[in-house]
């Protein structure tokens, strides 16, 4: 971020209205310090001019008053938006750089076949200029032109692959209980819970009805957390689940324990792929980042909320 | 409309009373004693939901699974599982398993599940056809 030297404004210092773009510059001691200063120094002198003059200057008084708060107001509306642009634009950088990391791979696994159908084909080339093709020659002209459809055939192999991919990708939505998506993976954590003393709590709103959504993606996402949760618990505690409506069209799935919690600081990069407070081998750092990319594909969003020592609850919500 | 169904598990009882019942419900259903022997009968005809156990000799559940998936992406797959085991159940679900169930399974619960499992699959192949 780029620091601004002070400096002496001449529109403020002539005391005229300024343009939106440079009221952002002005500083700011102008209102805290120049309208209370002008509205004493009227009060002060309202009290000696004769009633004509110190109507008008209560109301130049009132005019700049309201000229000052119009222009806090647009400084904190302009501050708001570029807070959101630069949030988006983090967004969007981190998506770019996930694309740069997955075509990084891509280029690899094409070039290797790229490398062999060039060399074959200057093999090819070389023959060809030959003034005579000896059999010797055609039959390894064959070889390498068998070798090139091969390694094509790797290539279509590889776009195929992608293809299906950003396929597999958009979820496909079918309606379904949140219970009956929940229960499966709730009860594969509670065996393995149970023989270490961590119980499950089921809190599930039975009036829930169904909602539409991608059934096994959501499964995954369950099954994290509650890993997750399972393994923030050091010894003996509880992990308790739970549905609920939130709002008239979006449903809520919580996931809270009573283990260790989020140190604050560890807070905004929980959800960041490879981030992880496991000692190494035990985690991956990218169940959450996970959880976060698919809750994100279903068009929901989730969130969490821990105090240190009291454990975390997260919260996953979910259009209907 | 019939879902074909193929029911993976090493162990005969339970393979056989899977195939009384859903023979019973009028739903055609084959048996495979092992990964090798489902993915055998995958090469010779489509089946719309696999029911596979996790624990198997050789080739097991979750090995299974991902040669189904890499080689029929759509066909819809049911782990079965006798022994909770989270970290299999995580690694069967980003498989791409539908679902992951603990034994014993009721059986109308279990079919219910096949049901969704086909509707995902007919969803998923109306997504692909006009490709």
């Amino acid at each position: 971020m780029k620091a601004e030297t002070p400096r002496a404004d001449p529109a403020s210092a002539a005391g005229e209205p300024a343009s939106p773009p440079a009221g952002k510059n002005r500083p700011l001691w102008l209102h805290l310090v120049g309208l209370p200063g002008v509205t004493a120094v009227a009060v002060l002198s309202a009290m000696v001019l004769p009633i004509p003059l110190a109507v008008i200057l209560a109301l130049f008084t009132a005019s700049l008053a309201a000229w000052s708060a119009a222009a806090l107001a647009s400084r904190i509306r302009t501050s708001e938006q570029e807070r959101c642009s630069l949030d988006a634009q983090l967004v969007q950088s981190q998506k770019l750089a996930a694309i740069g990391e997955m075509s990084a791979g891509i280029a690899h696994e094409i070039n290797n076949p790229m490398a062999i159908i060039a060399q074959e084909s200057d093999w090819m080339t070389h023959l060809m200029s030959q003034p005579q093709v000896t059999p010797e020659n055609l039959a390894e002209l064959r070889d390498s032109l068998a070798e090139i459809v091969r390694q094509v055939d790797r290539c279509k192999a590889i776009t195929h692959n992608l293809l299906n991919f950003s396929r597999k990708m958009d979820p496909i939505l079918q309606q379904e209980h949140l219970e009956r998506i929940m229960e499966d993976m709730v009860l594969l954590v509670e065996k393995e819970a149970k023989l270490q003393g961590v119980s499950i709590v089921r809190d599930y709103d039975p009036e829930l009805a169904a909602i539409q959504t991608d059934v096994p993606l959501l499964r995954q996402v369950v099954l994290n957390l509650l890993l997750n949760a399972f393994q923030a618990i050091p010894g003996q505690g509880t992990i308790t689940v739970s549905t609920r409506p939130a709002g008239a069209d979006r449903v809520a799935i919580a996931v809270a324990d009573t283990g260790a919690g989020i140190l604050p600081e560890n807070m905004s990069k929980i959800f960041n792929p490879f981030f992880t407070t496991k000692p190494p081998g035990v985690g991956t750092g990218l169940g959450l980042s996970m959880c976060h990319g698919i809750v994100d594909r279903l068009g929901g969003a989730i969130t969490v909320e821990s105090e240190p020592g009291r454990g975390a609850k997260f919260t996953v919500t979910l259009p209907r | 409309m019939s879902i074909r169904i193929l029911v993976v598990d090493d162990e005969p009882d339970f393979i056989e009373t899977m195939v009384k019942r859903f023979t019973f419900r009028k739903m055609p259903v084959t048996a495979a004693p092992s990964g090798i022997a489902a993915l055998k009968l995958l090469e010779a005809e489509p089946f719309d939901v696999v029911i596979m156990d996790v624990r198997m000799p050789g080739k097991d559940g979750i090995e299974t699974l991902k040669e189904i998936k890499k080689r029929y992406p759509l066909t819809e797959v049911i782990m079965l599982t006798g022994h909770a085991s989270v970290e299999s159940g995580m690694r069967g679900m980003s498989l791409g398993a539908y679902d992951y169930v603990l034994k014993p399974v009721d059986f109308d619960e279990l079919l219910e599940k096949v049901r969704k499992a086909h509707e995902r699959k007919l969803l998923n192949e109306g997504r692909n056809a006009p490709r």
